[in-house]
């Protein structure tokens, strides 16, 4: 009894000292619920970043859910402080790999993304976020709200001062309302122009300089091009007239962004969506000499030659 | 004479000596457990007062039922001090690095457990098992700095009221029981539906969410800032941070058919590090 006794509270005290040891090295871990165990642990098991690719010396990536840009090819990534998601903002059913067409502009001098933000749909704005010295500080720049659910979205700069941003949005079936704005101070402040007051879906739109601007209108089968220009920076804007041959009638019907050439204006109009003229790709060549008011028919043009 | 005590002292030390054998068994399975099913003493302390508990009793039973050399009497009772005094100071360091709070409802059949730990500022709300024995359950979204406010607003209902370390107030509500039968998860938002009156207090819930008037004063809480604890009570927030709790009392009856109108009572409380009582609000209409 007694041997046994001893025998008995010797093994218990050393099985405590063991167990108060085991129990403080236990102890010293985080205590955490089992679902936050496992979230934590899923986290950890997430695939390692992709690494990113750029094709160009100037370029973007939108892997791993973020927007990052390069300036020598690759090497090293900068990135840019706007949620992915954001930039998709609005009316757009693509698969988020590439940013939106005239959405960005990419340059050694200015990068500058145009985006729509904002929690709920009555409260949205339009942003654009840009950087002058490859993205080491970035500005945002609100260039309207409210603004309501975006469709169209066109930013360009003519030179260092004077750019343009062009958006259309609430678009209620083939109606919209499409909005210019313009700025002279590089892009910290804009101003709206004057509304065109045409509600037709807008194709494309641009300035050529910073008193002669373009909206092209017609997107879901046009019949012929609506082109609006004006030649006072947005202050009124007209129907421009176009002459188009009557073998052409019905054939060209989307006016693109007209562009300088020479001593003349030149304007490519294309078979929109469904055209199908020697195979759909034939754009017809139109020049105007009074900057953009009235254009005459010049010639077929393939998509290679307006390239 | 003599006979009867040193029987006494037998079955003293026996009884005694099973004690500590039980209790060295339980802490034994209780590491088992908490290694393999994430289980915890509902205090963590508790390691530490069993481990003294079991030295106590098995020093008492070897002095009852052995007779030793005073010799060894002095070098067992020293080891005995000596692990009494460690298991102490253990108790002290651990408590200081995961701070434990832990309350008994009024009605002793629930027991509220939070373990905060104080380096990072983590608590953590444990479900309890047969009062000793805890899971935890979920982390508190705030980082705490250790203050809290327990109050059983029911005997199924445990309010704390905690400070962030932003200085914000949050409230975390614990609840143990039911109202609607137990048999299914209901939302306890639409079932306070209507306008509830108490003291200098008025509660209204509508579609578009919960007003409270207290003092003259209107305070609107739309549903996207109310927070629903189990399914007996919904904190309002504003500015992130608590403002009231609103829980079912006891004598409330959920009815699945919402043209019924309520019974029962619910109670306010306000969400303040100051002490403060629930006001209890009765269905007007």
């Amino acid at each position: 009894m007694r041997n046994f006794m001893i025998g008995t509270a010797c093994l218990m005290m050393i099985g405590l000292i063991i167990a108060i040891i085991f129990y403080q090295n236990q102890n010293s871990k985080p205590i955490l619920p089992l679902n936050e165990v496992l979230e934590e642990k899923a986290e950890q098991d997430e695939p390692k970043q992709q690494p990113l690719y750029a094709e160009h010396p100037i370029d973007y990536s939108l892997q791993n859910d973020q927007l990052n840009i390069t300036f020598d090819k690759g090497k090293s990534w900068i990135p840019v402080p706007v949620e992915k998601d954001k930039l998709f903002n609005g009316e757009y059913s693509g698969n988020k790999q590439t940013l939106i067409e005239h959405s960005y502009i990419l340059t050694k001098n200015r990068v500058a993304f145009l985006y729509s933000d904002g929690l709920s749909w009555e409260d949205q704005k339009i942003v654009l976020t840009y950087s002058l010295d490859q993205g080491k500080t970035w500005q945002d720049s609100i260039v309207a709200q409210p603004y309501p659910s975006i469709r169209f979205r066109k930013v360009a700069f003519l030179n260092d001062e004077f750019g343009y941003i062009i958006v259309s949005g609430d678009r209620t079936m083939s109606q919209e309302m499409s909005n210019v704005y313009l700025t002279k101070d590089g892009g910290k402040s804009w101003k709206e122009t004057n509304n065109s007051n045409v509600t037709r879906l807008i194709a494309d739109g641009g300035f050529v300089d910073e008193n002669t601007g373009f909206l092209s209108f017609g997107t879901i089968n046009p019949e012929k091009p609506q082109l609006y220009v004006t030649q006072d920076a947005g202050d009124t804007w007209q129907e421009a007239s176009i002459n188009i041959p009557a073998k052409y009638n019905e054939i060209f019907v989307i006016a693109e962004t007209p562009v300088k050439e020479e001593n003349h204006l030149a304007l490519f109009i294309n078979q929109g969506p469904n055209g199908d003229y020697k195979g759909g790709k034939v754009k017809g060549k139109f020049i105007s000499n009074d900057n953009g008011v009235t254009w005459g028919f010049s010639t077929e043009v393939t998509p290679n030659e307006t390239e | 004479m003599k006979q009867n005590k040193n029987t006494l002292k037998k079955i003293g030390g026996m009884l005694l000596f099973l004690f500590a054998i039980g209790f060295f068994i339980l802490q034994i399975g209780y590491l088992f457990l908490h290694t393999t099913y994430q289980v915890e003493y509902t205090d963590d302390r508790l390691f530490y007062i069993i481990n003294i508990f079991i030295m106590i009793c098995l020093a008492a039973a070897i002095l009852l039922l052995i007779s030793i050399t005073k010799k060894w009497k002095v070098i067992g009772g020293s080891i005995i001090i000596l692990f009494i005094i460690v298991n102490v100071v253990l108790l002290f360091i651990n408590n200081h690095q995961i701070k434990n709070i832990v309350r008994i409802s009024p009605d002793f059949k629930h027991v509220l457990a939070l373990k905060e730990n104080t380096k990072t500022g983590k608590t953590v709300y444990y479900r309890t098992y047969y009062y000793i024995l805890a899971r935890p359950k979920e982390s508190f979204p705030y980082k705490t700095t250790g203050e809290f406010k327990v109050k059983w607003l029911a005997k199924d209902i445990a309010a704390v009221t905690y400070k962030a370390a932003d200085n914000t107030i949050h409230q975390y509500i614990g609840t143990y029981g039911d109202r609607g039968g137990g048999g299914s998860y209901y939302y306890v938002g639409p079932s306070l539906y209507g306008r509830w009156e108490g003291k200098d207090v008025e509660v209204i819930s509508n579609q578009e969410g919960i007003t409270v008037v207290h003092n003259g004063k209107y305070e609107e809480f739309d549903w996207d800032h109310i927070v629903q604890f189990g399914t007996l009570a919904v904190v309002l927030t504003k500015n992130n941070q608590a403002a009231w709790a609103i829980t079912l009392n006891e004598n409330f009856e959920v009815d699945s058919n919402s043209s019924v109108p309520p019974s029962g009572s619910i109670s306010l409380y306000e969400a303040t590090m100051a002490k403060n009582k629930p006001i209890t609000l009765q269905y007007v209409h």
